[in-house]
């Protein structure tokens, strides 16, 4: 034994005049630090009730509940997560996870209750001491556990597409789509915010599971145009979907486009069970008045349900507006082919060129027939009615739109203006474009629209397409005159456009007189909106229909009218677009087969 | 490596072989010569640490694999020696006499999953669940969540909504379902 | 070796002639005899690491022989992990080990990274060796509390649990919570360094080098320490393969075994570091490793604080995790704990959830296999300051 170590030891004793360790009250000396996991926050501003911190907390402690003042809205399900302090271990997962940035943590450390239940409690409904506090855990900007970025789509570039109609969009190949489906958290806000209430979600999942089949089966149950909307959908689910709060939303629409590019168009009868669908099981016939995509919505499971149906339809091709208003580049037709082809294998017979109340009167329909749908959709243009609007170069989109469609050669200026900012003006601008790309090899087009860019109705890419197809777009003027020279068209004058809509949201345009512009054109379109064509009603029927104060007619849930045996549905009831047609038709033979199994 | 994956080729059937790290190796050998390729390995080769002895419950196959991790201390190298045993009757040649602390991973894997060794002391005694009735708890086909909703209660009061069907409760209730398909027969 | 003959009764190759006969390497103890005793060390007992129990049979105060029961804490994690996608794995892990949970932190998303084959970035790799080794500090700061404590200096505990919980200071800035860190996810880790951070790491280095002087001088300087650890529960090497010691424990006896060297993980190839072993193999020598370790990783954490990347991602790309799927096989990853090695096997069926995890423990066969055969001829008084020599952790061994 050492000395050394006998005294050494000794040295214990110097500590004695050191400050201590301790502190006095550390409950207000010692706050958490700024990015402590203390207790929850949830901004009501942000959080949109989707239940992925509930999927992600692996101790089962969050539940969703509604909470008083959350409304159910698109986008939002109103139900806020309620977090049980038995079960959570502030792990912050739930805060991570989070696509809006919602759910925080304070750094607050410490909470005195009597009654065990208050631990159970709704983060920024119930009040705590926290919920203002600036300082918690919040989810870095530099980590992911969700995946906030789109696998690019491929596309064809602008100099390889601007002379053609080829279809732009090249579609995800398999790895893409399993890729795109593994970012969905499905959460399912997006199923109130489709008007077919499809199960996205559910078909998402089947592309996950590499399941093609299933996935083409929940297609089905709600949409039998999906090649249709697979491409020009407006994908509203998109808007609802909870990553695009903080990133790109899921590309619902392609990978919708992903399942039936997939699939043959011969294997569907198999996939879907309709290989050996028994002809006329219920002996009760129904007409369906155009071919459009609420049309052939109803047709396709009144044929199910066993109905023996016939479309009449006025144009020599099925597809209403999918086919004669959306240029091909857009939607091939083939595509439309592939979904109408396997609708009329199930027996659903249509007869072309027949335009109701010319060739056929409804009163016949209706004496043949049980009942009849009419989804005559809107073809007729609307006019600006500004002067010289009504020189014979000065056309409506719709109309050349079909001519397109029909092969019909159009008499393309070499200097055009189109009026409008919709889809449809983007459609006919691009259209227009190529066809001067190919009779003049180089594009001069400019479209103008009242609205600013910002609140163009027309979707983002379809503005940015058409510009680098080298079209011009000048938002923002409204039409003044089409000034015409020696009776030709020799260009449009506008004026600056303050503001569309008045305080209620109506339109009603002001304008500023002495902002002035000159568009030089020898052609203008106008695609300003689409009417409705309901000369097929004769006065009698006319006479019983109930029409709402704007001139539609009025239907039920049902999309049942006032005559009993007639229902209507599609862009002249609802949308204008194509998933409004096809969720209408969908209803609509639902109503008509409990219509007639009530008799 | 390469060299001595060759050597116990020449010694025993070698059912699979696999490179995972540069410094992790899995063989795949069979039952009855487990034994001896691991005293050759501990006294030949260099690979004096047993790591560890686990199983992995492939139910689907009705087989059991026992990993034995090897290590050698001179060339750095973890080698998991894997055996596939009948998981109906799961049974395998202890391996207490080649390493002091072999008994304990024994006798824990006849705890968890059932598997016995035939002479490994106290193989039979309770590891870690005094008093278990149950199943071993660690089979693939044991429900832990239907355990403890059994043996446990939960918190009463707590229910939870799905987004899903909340919002179609209160947005879109009468949407009709999906219409199926009539057949002669309705 | 030199001094098990200086020990009087201690180890178990002492005389054991006047000890009950052997069979089977196992003495035949006849309880009826009164001439032993049978008491329980634990569960509830300060003297025991975590919660477990030690079923002695003793003579006087020698112990003749000894059990150890465990299952006091078992939570089966490995279970939990099977039924949980692999993102809500890692805030389980942490749980196996409470004073150095960071570990298992590493080795779970180590093991998912190497089965789905992401690379990490380096920024995210600097803040895990940060990480692993603020951790080990503060491991071997409870640790040293736990051994003076185990002998009756309660006064060193309090020093070095206080000073542990300013390194959890740090932790709670770094990483949002004290204890359990919860930092590294597969891919890398959850937060930056917060402003400021650096500055105060080195000043706590530095306090914590002047404890350290303290704790040399009080505690491996002391006579009645040296004089109760010296000879207590040798390891002979011949036993370190035989009954698979790693760590300080196996260190201390001579094998030259760290993770940290002999197969690099994280940065760890990138520092200065060196094997610090010794040759007696008593508790005295288990310590004198593990300060010495422990000086080691204040100067390793100085050194990470300079290499450290101000730029750089931490997080490498990874999928919506909530859906993530890892391809099939199976890996081993290990890290050197302060306990030694401490390994995943995770085993994979392409699934969004793990086939199968396991926790090697690194004390897995020390508080057993060896805590059972060194106990025996040790007096009961010393049972507690061998099992913390040890530094047996129950929960990593039950999981």
């Amino acid at each position: 034994m050492k000395l050394k170590d006998v005294l050494s030891p000794l040295r214990v004793w110097e500590r004695a005049a050191k400050k201590p360790m301790t502190i006095k009250d550390p409950i207000n000396d010692r706050p958490g630090a700024t990015n402590y996991r203390g207790f929850h926050k949830n901004d009501f501003s942000k959080c949109i009730g989707c239940g992925t911190c509930e999927e992600i907390c692996q101790n089962a402690a969050i539940d969703l509940v509604p909470v008083e003042g959350q409304e159910t809205v698109e986008g939002d399900s109103g139900l806020r997560p309620m977090i049980d302090y038995g079960r959570c271990c502030w792990c912050a997962l739930c805060v991570d996870v989070c696509p809006t940035g919602a759910l925080t943590m304070s750094n607050d450390y410490t909470w005195i209750a009597d009654n065990p239940e208050d631990y159970r409690f709704v983060p920024g409904a119930d009040k705590t001491k926290w919920q203002e506090s600036e300082k918690g855990y919040t989810r870095s900007p530099d980590i992911q556990i969700i995946d906030y970025d789109r696998v690019d789509m491929q596309e064809l570039e602008p100099e390889e597409r601007d002379k053609s109609f080829i279809e732009i969009v090249k579609g995800y190949n398999k790895e893409q789509a399993i890729k795109e489906a593994e970012r969905c958290l499905e959460c399912g806000l997006c199923i109130a915010t489709c008007p077919a209430h499809m199960d996205i979600p559910g078909y998402i999942a089947a592309i996950r599971d590499d399941d093609i089949d299933n996935a083409l089966r929940i297609l089905y149950e709600t949409n039998p145009m999906p090649e249709i909307c697979g491409r020009i959908c407006t994908h509203k689910c998109e808007t609802a979907c909870a990553l695009h709060n903080n990133g790109d939303p899921l590309a619902i629409r392609w990978l919708k486009r992903y399942i039936v590019d997939q699939v043959p168009a011969d294997k569907y009868s198999e996939i879907l069970g309709t290989d050996h669908l028994e002809d006329e099981v219920l002996n009760r016939k129904v007409a369906i008045i155009g071919a459009g995509p609420a049309g052939l919505s109803a047709a396709y499971y009144l044929a199910i349900m066993g109905y023996k149906t016939k479309v009449y339809e006025a144009l020599p091709g099925p597809g209403g507006m999918a086919r004669y208003g959306i240029p091909e580049y857009r939607l091939p037709y083939d595509q439309i082919d592939k979904d109408i082809n396997y609708i009329r294998s199930l027996g659903v017979e249509i007869q072309f060129n027949t335009r109701v109340g010319t060739d056929i009167t409804l009163e016949e329909l209706h004496s043949s027939y049980d009942a009849v749908f009419a989804g005559t959709g809107l073809h007729l243009g609307r006019s600006t009615r500004v002067p010289g609007a009504d020189n014979k170069r000065v056309y409506f989109a719709t109309d050349l739109l079909r001519e397109v469609t029909l092969g019909n050669e159009i008499d393309v200026a070499k200097n055009i203006v189109v009026i409008g900012g919709g889809n449809v003006a983007m459609d006919i601008t691009r259209t227009l474009a190529r066809l001067q790309n190919q009779k003049y090899g180089k594009v001069q087009i400019l479209t103008t629209c009242l609205e600013t860019e910002d609140i163009m109705p027309a979707d983002v890419e379809e503005i940015v397409e058409a510009r680098e197809e080298k079209a011009v777009i000048d938002p923002g003027w409204g039409p003044k005159e089409i000034e015409i020279r020696d009776g030709k068209v020799y260009g449009l004058h506008v004026v600056k456009c303050l503001s569309v809509f008045d305080e209620n949201g109506r339109f009603s345009p002001k304008f500023d007189e002495d902002q002035k512009k000159f568009f030089k054109a020898d052609m203008v379109v106008e695609s300003i909106g689409q009417g409705m064509d309901l000369s097929y009603l004769s006065e009698g029927i006319k006479s019983d229909l109930k029409f709402s104060p704007r001139g539609r007619i009025e239907v039920d849930d049902s999309f049942q009218s006032s005559l009993q045996w007639l229902f209507v549905g599609g862009d002249i009831i609802q949308g204008p677009d194509v998933i409004h047609g096809i969720a209408n038709g969908y209803i609509a033979a639902k109503g008509i087969d409990t219509y007639l199994n009530a008799e | 490596m390469e060299q001595l994956i060759r050597k116990i080729k020449g010694m025993v059937h070698l059912k699979a072989y696999r490179k995972q790290r540069d410094d992790l190796y899995f063989i795949t050998v069979e039952k009855a010569q487990l034994e001896m390729i691991l005293s050759h390995l501990k006294k030949n080769e260099g690979f004096t640490h047993l790591a560890f002895l686990q199983a992995v419950d492939f139910i689907e196959d009705s087989r059991f694999q026992l990993t034995y991790m090897l290590y050698n201390y001179e060339t750095g190298v973890n080698l998991g020696v894997l055996v596939l045993i009948d998981r109906d009757k799961p049974e395998m040649n202890s391996i207490h006499k080649l390493w002091a602390h072999g008994w304990q991973y024994q006798r824990e894997l006849h705890e968890l999953y059932g598997i016995d060794f035939p002479g490994s002391p106290r193989v039979h005694e309770s590891f870690v669940l005094e008093g278990w009735e149950e199943m071993p708890p660690m089979r693939r086909d044991f429900d832990t969540l239907e355990y403890s909703e059994r043996t446990f209660f939960q918190r009463p009061g707590r229910s939870t909504n799905d987004p899903k069907e909340y919002m179609k409760e209160k947005m879109y209730k009468n949407y009709a379902a999906s219409p199926r398909i009539r057949r002669d027969d309705e | 070796m030199s001094n098990l003959s200086k020990s009087k009764y201690r180890g178990f190759e002492a005389d054991r002639s006047k000890y009950p006969v052997e069979e089977e390497g196992k003495p035949v103890i006849d309880l009826e005899s009164h001439k032993f005793t049978k008491i329980w060390q634990g569960p509830q007992h300060p003297g025991v690491t975590g919660n477990m129990a030690v079923e002695l049979i003793i003579n006087g105060d020698e112990i003749v022989d000894a059990k150890a029961h465990m299952g006091y804490l078992h939570r089966s994690f490995e279970k939990l992990m099977e039924r949980r996608r692999y993102i809500q794995c890692f805030p389980i892990v942490c749980r196996i080990c409470v004073p150095e949970p960071d570990t298992n932190e590493y080795c779970v998303s180590a093991a998912m990274e190497d089965l789905a084959g992401i690379t990490v970035p380096e920024k995210a790799m600097w803040l895990r060796t940060l990480n692993l080794e603020m951790s080990r500090v503060g491991s071997f700061l409870m640790w040293i509390g736990g051994q003076a404590g185990s002998l009756g200096m309660g006064a060193i505990s309090q020093w070095t649990v206080g000073m542990r919980d300013y390194w959890l200071d740090l932790f709670e800035e770094m990483t949002g919570g004290r204890v359990y860190h919860m930092y590294m996810i597969p891919g890398g880790v959850r937060k930056n360094l917060p402003d400021g951070f650096k500055d105060r790491a080195r000043r706590l280095i530095v306090k914590t080098r002047r404890l350290m002087q303290d704790i040399d001088n009080t505690f491996l300087s002391n006579a009645i320490i040296k004089s109760r650890l010296q000879g207590l529960g040798v390891i002979s090497p011949e036993m370190v393969d035989e009954y698979g010691i790693v760590g300080p424990n196996a260190r201390a006896s001579g094998r030259e075994y760290d993770i940290r060297m002999n197969n690099p993980y994280v940065c760890y190839d990138n520092l200065d570091i060196k094997m610090i072993t010794a040759t007696e193999g008593d508790a005295y020598a288990r310590a004198q490793v593990r300060y010495r370790e422990l000086n080691q990783s204040l100067d390793l954490v100085a050194q990470i604080l300079d290499r450290i990347p101000e730029e750089g991602a931490i997080q490498a790309e990874m999928p919506n995790l909530l859906h993530w799927k890892i391809p099939q096989g199976q890996t081993y990853v290990k890290a050197e704990s302060t306990r030694g090695e401490h390994g995943f096997y995770m085993v994979s069926d392409g699934s969004e959830k793990p086939r199968r995890v396991f926790a090697r423990g690194a004390s897995y066969t020390h508080a057993i296999s060896v805590l059972e055969k060194l106990a025996v001829n040790v007096s009961v008084s010393d049972l507690a300051g061998l099992m913390v020599s040890l530094h047996t952790c129950p929960p990593e061994i039950e999981r």
